[in-house]
């Protein structure tokens, strides 16, 4: 019974002032504060803040709501709308990252402007790092400078500007093959820039992939053969991006393309072992290349961590080889009398080291020479290993296969039945903890050149020693060095140096820089099925980007008021992004290229320039709100 | 009245859960008509019933809402609940769904969701939505941000007392409603049915769902919910607070005696944010995850387990062989413990959660030609190249219904279902 009584509550409506409808020209804020569910009403008592803001002068509707991002929350903002007893929204709720435009369309489907609307954020920076009674208060010194900002809010309408139906691809791998067919079935110009004279990238180096067994060579032919019956496409080959300016519909992008002397007989459309389809159109001598693009999609792809030296003996024994080698090499393996020969050399023991470069821990495992640790598990890595040690298994049942492991991480669909058969067919198993890596030495009088060393946990922390042929490391997945473009983009990157997507949940391909989506790996190590459904994903987030031929940006962007402008020029010398505003006698803003930050209004001698929606004066009122408080 | 109502759209999604969701918007946003087809009566799958998500500790409310908002506000999508696909075929460039809506008892038009009929009902019934744990009414809206706002009658459970009919202040409330069958006719069909998990009772050697204070994973996100059961981590048996609680990872997968051989992928993850908010809630409490190994594989998931291991939580690497009653309706646990030399041991917790296995909620048998793979999920013709295109042409798949995957991979997912199902109605059509 209690809990009917609750949600009687989350709906409580305070009426004041009834007689708002006097003036229409007069402002009526609508206050709606939400309990996020307990993550704010555990720790700012939400009707106490609704108390304290009913009397503001102006304040003429006042709720709260378990979640006013629900139906029933943003209803009660579109009845009070239409109603007419508001014409200023206030929520108080989550960061407006979250929700923001979730309320302007409720507020829009009521027929108002949709910037008649200020965000309080009373989650993030409320509940979530204070509690008790100065969460609360807080929590109401934020509403109320939200409401003397509303205030001063004036209608604006959404920035229209022309968008190419032209996306470049930055990246010829799997992912950026896919992502560039899907948007070349759409119609869309493509162009995709590659820095070799290849397609298919690191994938063109595997064999059989795991866990269906199809060579990924197929994989690459097959997304070749449909590109390239595409008359909208166009290969860069042997490119690098050297420039790079403009918005969302409209990047300005110079490509550089440099002689190669990669292959010379090879045809075009060859695939090429290790290295992809020769796309034969290498440039005579250095040549620039200008386009214009709507969007970009960035599939820069991977490279293999590469082990310090002597870390397992890596560099330093000559048995000791890495996995990504170890699949060149086992392409052109024989078999004798059910023994593995690679190179010639007869390989009667193996062993696989995981997690090489991958889950390093601070304090236990040591930073490369720049200090980075890479903290996160490469993905992949273990249904390809596990893969390979049933292969051999399979075809070389005499070669004694070794796996040490930390954890097996085979969970990928039909990838378990990999680990499966692996272990039916005789692989060895050891499971080493991280603070205890085995340890790989030579083996200078024994039958086998290497001997490794661990204790495994499986047969409860038991010293074993197991001497072999060959160690192959298993190395992790590291991003592939693209720090000129992502100082020429502005791209955001992650601690672990991947790319770094809006929202790791519900926004995985896209990132802060509108027209600018995420395929593949370099976002996250992903095998070839992710990497095509991130790809595909990013896909269709350019589409619905671009398909209208226009795009629509928020208008919270520089003013000039030409009245007060002189024309000093303070506001180009500070302004963070180049072409943005020109002087012709006053100051012009190109408004598609503004970003709203706000530099200019604070050194602009004669307070010409402001950024609307944010105005100066908006600001001077939200302090004196929190300072009367 | 037998003159079937048909509609018509570019899509027709089955399934309103997160992917069926991301699904339509991704093709809404392209200009594409879409239907989106849900058994229950609210859209938001199983998502919008979870706690917090991992690894970002986002309330899964928070961030489910806005999609399930913007799904139903979307120009070009139209919800269909409480809502059976009795046929879904292709034919000649067309997919027929044949649908039969069950009845709400109520006229839609007329519910404005104000709860009226629920706070009058004077019947309990155990509540689903709460894991069973607590009691709803037999008229009732399953959850606060339930979409759309429109309330239902149990009507196994009604009492026919006539309350909600006399309270309902636009007279809604209709107990001879029928249920009404359609046809949908669209040019391509996106299969994002989700999942369940396996029965709880399923496994002699755990009790068989006979043992107290042995719960499911999902009920424990419900305990940890905001609007949970209890609105505090208890224990159902009696309401203690607990001091130890157990996580059994793979209690119904990578498990051939219950046919399920593979990985489910999300549950090591789910089971580690579980103790991170236990933590937080219980800040006393012993925490135990039993497990056979960690696959902590996505984006920042290995620095959340390494965090959760900093943090005190224990995992002990056992497969649990047995689980019986202990002393004081505790949960006893017998299992080979691999730091002691791997002698039997048998250690007591007040409260233990199994990680039950991942399988696929919807059997396409007898309904749609649509293929299944071995492991009775929907088959993908091209996994690696093309992971949403199935077995029939015009047709794509989503999100668990093609294999467990956790919220991120769904949701790229949904959206390559989207393109592809764009480019197919763009070229072939």
């Amino acid at each position: 019974m209690s809990k009917d009584n609750d949600k009687n509550k989350d709906d409580e409506a305070t009426d004041i002032n009834e007689n708002t409808d006097a003036n229409d020209t007069v402002e009526k804020i609508g206050v709606y504060i939400c309990h996020c569910g307990g993550n704010i009403s555990d720790h700012v008592d939400v009707e106490k803040v609704a108390e304290s803001v009913k009397n503001i002068p102006g304040v003429t509707k006042v709720h709260t709501n378990s979640f006013m991002c629900s139906d029933p929350g943003q209803e009660l903002i579109e009845k009070d709308i239409k109603s007419g007893s508001i014409n200023r929204v206030v929520v108080a709720s989550c960061a407006p990252s979250l929700h923001e435009s979730t309320f302007r369309g409720a507020i829009k489907r009521a027929d108002m402007n949709p910037f008649l609307y200020d965000h309080a954020n009373i989650r993030e920076q409320v509940s979530w790092v204070h509690d008790g009674e100065p969460a609360t208060a807080k929590a109401s010194i934020l509403v109320k400078s939200s409401i003397e900002k509303a205030r001063g809010l004036k209608a604006l309408d959404v920035l229209k500007v022309d968008a190419k139906k032209h996306v470049l691809i930055v990246g010829g791998g799997i992912a950026g093959m896919r992502s560039g067919l899907d948007l070349a079935k759409q119609g869309f110009e493509v162009a995709i820039l590659e820095k070799s004279p290849f397609l298919g990238g690191q994938a063109s180096k595997l064999s059989r992939l795991a866990p269906s067994y199809e060579y990924a060579k197929d994989l690459i032919v097959e997304l070749y053969t449909q590109l390239s019956k595409q008359n909208k496409v166009t290969f860069y080959t042997c490119a690098e991006m050297s420039s790079f300016k403009g918005y969302i519909g409209n990047f300005d992008v110079t490509l550089t393309r440099e002689p190669s002397d990669a292959v010379k007989s090879k045809s075009k459309g060859e695939f090429v072992e290790n290295r992809g389809i020769f796309i034969d159109n290498i440039p005579k001598e250095t040549e620039e290349i200008a386009i214009t693009i709507g969007a970009v999609v960035m599939a820069t792809g991977f490279k293999t961590y590469e082990p310090a030296e002597d870390e397992f003996g890596f560099n330093k024994l000559e048995p000791v080889t890495t996995l990504e080698q170890f699949i060149q090499d086992y392409k052109k393996a024989e078999t004798k009398k059910g023994i593995l020969y690679l190179n010639n050399k007869k390989i009667k023991r193996i062993a696989f080291i995981h997690c090489v470069g991958s889950r390093q821990i601070p304090g236990i495992h040591e930073p490369d020479k720049n200090g980075n640790l890479n903290e996160y598990c490469s993905r992949t890595c273990c249904s390809s290993t596990l893969q390979a040690a049933e292969r051999i298994k399979t075809t070389c049942p005499n070669t004694d296969v070794f796996d040490f492991y930390r954890d097996i991480r085979t969970y990928g669909r039909f990838q378990e039945d990999i680990y499966d058969s692996a272990s039916e067919k005789g692989v060895m198993f050891f499971r080493f903890e991280p603070d205890a890596q085995p340890e790989v030495t030579e083996n200078k009088n024994g039958k086998f050149p290497i001997s490794i060393k661990t204790k495994d946990v499986l047969t409860f922390n038991e010293e074993i020693e197991v001497d072999v042929d060959l160690v192959v490391l298993v190395t992790g997945i590291i991003p592939n060095d693209i720090s000129s473009m992502i100082n020429m983009m502005k791209l955001p990157v992650g601690t672990d140096k991947f790319l770094q997507e809006v929202h790791p949940k519900l926004r995985p391909v896209e990132v802060a820089n509108t027209g600018i989506l995420l395929a593949g790996t370099c976002q996250a190590p992903m095998d070839i099925t992710e990497s095509c459904a991130a790809a595909q994903a990013a896909s269709v987030k350019a589409t619905a980007l671009l398909y209208k031929g226009f795009v629509e940006l928020d208008p919270f962007v520089a003013q000039v008021d030409t009245e007060l402008c002189k024309g000093h020029g303070e506001c180009l010398k500070v302004c963070p992004v180049d072409n943005t505003i020109e002087i012709d006698k006053v100051a012009k803003v190109n408004p598609a290229l503004c970003t709203g930050c706000g530099i200019c209004t604070a050194v602009c001698p004669e307070n010409a320039i402001d950024v609307m929606g944010w105005s100066l004066k908006q600001y001077e009122k939200m302090v004196d709100a929190i300072l009367a408080a | 009245m037998n003159s079937r109502k048909k509609l018509n759209f570019d899509t027709v999604v089955i399934g309103g859960g997160i992917a069926g969701l991301q699904t339509a918007i991704d093709l809404g946003d392209q200009g594409f008509k879409v239907a989106i087809i849900e058994k229950d009566a609210t859209i938001g799958g199983t998502m919008i019933r979870l706690s917090k998500v991992f690894p970002t500790l986002d309330c899964a409310s928070c961030i489910t809402t806005p999609k399930m908002s913007e799904a139903a506000h979307h120009d070009n999508i139209t919800l269909f609940t409480m809502c059976t696909l009795n046929a879904l075929d292709k034919e000649s460039n067309k997919v027929t769904a044949s649908i039969t809506q069950q009845p709400r008892y109520l006229d839609p038009d007329k519910c404005i969701g104000c709860r009226q009929c629920e706070y009058n009902c004077p019947v309990y019934v155990l509540d689903e939505e709460q894991g069973d744990l607590t009691l709803r009414k037999a008229a009732y809206i399953p959850f606060s941000n339930a979409i759309p706002q429109l309330a239902l009658i149990d009507v196994e459970n009604c009492s026919l007392c006539g309350k909600c009919a006399k309270v309902c202040p636009t007279d809604a409330i209709d107990y001879f409603q029928e249920p009404e069958d359609f046809i949908i006719e669209a040019r391509t069909a996106v299969v994002t049915t989700g999942f369940n998990m396996t029965p709880a009772d399923q496994k002699k050697e755990y009790g068989q769902g006979k043992i107290e204070n042995v719960i499911t994973a999902l009920q424990m996100e419900r305990i940890l919910a905001p609007h949970g059961p209890y609105m505090r981590a208890l224990r159902p048996s009696d309401g203690k607070e607990p001091e130890s609680i157990a996580f059994i990872q793979c209690a119904g997968s990578r498990d051939k005696s219950l046919g399920v051989s593979y990985c489910s992928r999300v549950c090591c993850m789910y089971a580690i944010k579980q103790c991170m908010l236990l933590s937080g809630s219980l800040p006393l409490a012993d925490l135990t995850i039993y497990y056979m190994d960690i696959r902590a594989f996505g984006k920042g998931y290995e620095q959340f387990y390494q965090n959760a291991k900093a943090m005190g939580i224990e995992f002990v690497k056992s497969k649990i062989a047995s689980i019986s009653q202990g002393a004081d309706q505790s949960v006893a646990l017998k299992y080979e413990a691999q730091e002691e030399g791997g002698k039997l041991a048998t250690r007591e917790h007040d409260l233990v959660v199994l990680s039950l296995g991942i399988v696929p909620e919807w059997d396409p048998t007898g309904i749609c030609d649509i293929a299944k793979d071995t492991d009775q999920f929907i088959q993908c013709k091209m996994p690696k190249i093309a992971p949403t295109i199935t077995s029939i042409e015009g047709m794509f798949t989503a999100g668990v219904a093609s294999g467990p995957k956790d919220i991120v991979d769904t949701i790229a997912e949904s959206g390559a279902a989207a393109m592809e199902a764009g480019n197919y109605m763009k070229h072939y059509h």
